[in-house]
């Protein structure tokens, strides 16, 4: 049985002269059917608002000097860190599959005289991009190129 | 607020979509090395050793790459906490829970600059 929504949640900015039934919650929310991946998708906000601060404070270490180098280094090494990376790992893996995914369906029409190029073409451009961005950024970070 | 928060708008969807976008590619070879294979002994620590990773992060691209990769995820999650939050019969409360995400992605934005520029 779905429960019922908040009651202002489709309300309009005046009163019109239809009369409409009080909104319901669909009965999937939240955790079922499409929603399920729909929740997950906004959920993975708090990992992405974490992983910002994490490597905000890492990039502040490295501008204060060795030692501070050192002891955030040291840190990182804990095992909650650890964890939490492999969640943060998880999270924006599945942001990128699920909103790659819906980039080729967003796209207008055409804008001016162009037209969008078809979805498969988005789609290799953009997993090319993920994909090679992350293998340079990978070789470069752990020594591999630069070193 | 609410006005103020609908003026702001298009500007917040700009660093939001950025956010999935280029931080979702900046944030995984990043969560790759720095995160797990140089804690878990995969890459050799010396791959992170001070002098080689001051010099990586201190020129204009490192600089550039690292304001990006710690400001534009915090929108990302500031704008679909926010969405969370109103799915969850947070209508009534939304001005003051976007205020604050807003305002801890700004804040944090402010301080990813300041973070490049002392490198």
């Amino acid at each position: 049985m779905a429960r019922d929504a908040h009651p202002q949640a489709m309300q309009p900015h005046e009163p019109g002269r239809t009369r409409t039934a009080p909104p319901k919650m669909p009965a999937q929310f939240p955790f079922a059917g499409n929603y399920r991946s729909y929740i997950l998708f906004d959920a993975t906000g708090l990992v992405y608002l974490l992983a910002g601060l994490v490597a905000l404070r890492v990039v502040w270490a490295l501008g204060t000097g060795p030692e501070a180098w050192a002891r955030v280094q040291a840190q990182l090494s804990h095992p909650l860190y650890v964890l939490f990376h492999l969640v943060a790992l998880a999270a924006v893996c599945f942001v990128a599959v699920r909103f790659f995914r819906l980039f080729p369906k967003a796209q207008p029409p055409r804008i001016g005289p162009a037209k969008p190029p078809p979805a498969p073409v988005i789609l290799a451009g953009l997993y090319g991009a993920w994909i090679g961005l992350t293998l340079l950024l990978v070789a470069i970070l752990s020594g591999g190129l630069f070193g | 607020m609410k006005h103020f928060l609908l003026k702001i708008e298009p500007i917040v969807w700009l660093l939001f979509g950025q956010g999935i976008l280029i931080g979702t590619m900046l944030l995984t070879g990043w969560i790759l090395v720095v995160g797990l294979a140089v804690p878990l002994g995969i890459v050799a620590p010396d791959a992170l050793a001070y002098e080689r990773a001051h010099a990586l992060a201190s020129n204009p691209v490192g600089r550039l790459l690292l304001a990006a990769l710690c400001a534009l995820p915090l929108w990302k999650g500031a704008h679909h906490l926010r969405s969370l939050s109103i799915d969850f019969n947070g209508g009534g409360r939304d001005a003051a829970v976007a205020s604050a995400l807003y305002l801890i992605a700004a804040l944090g934005s402010v301080l990813a600059i300041v973070a490049v520029v002392r490198l």
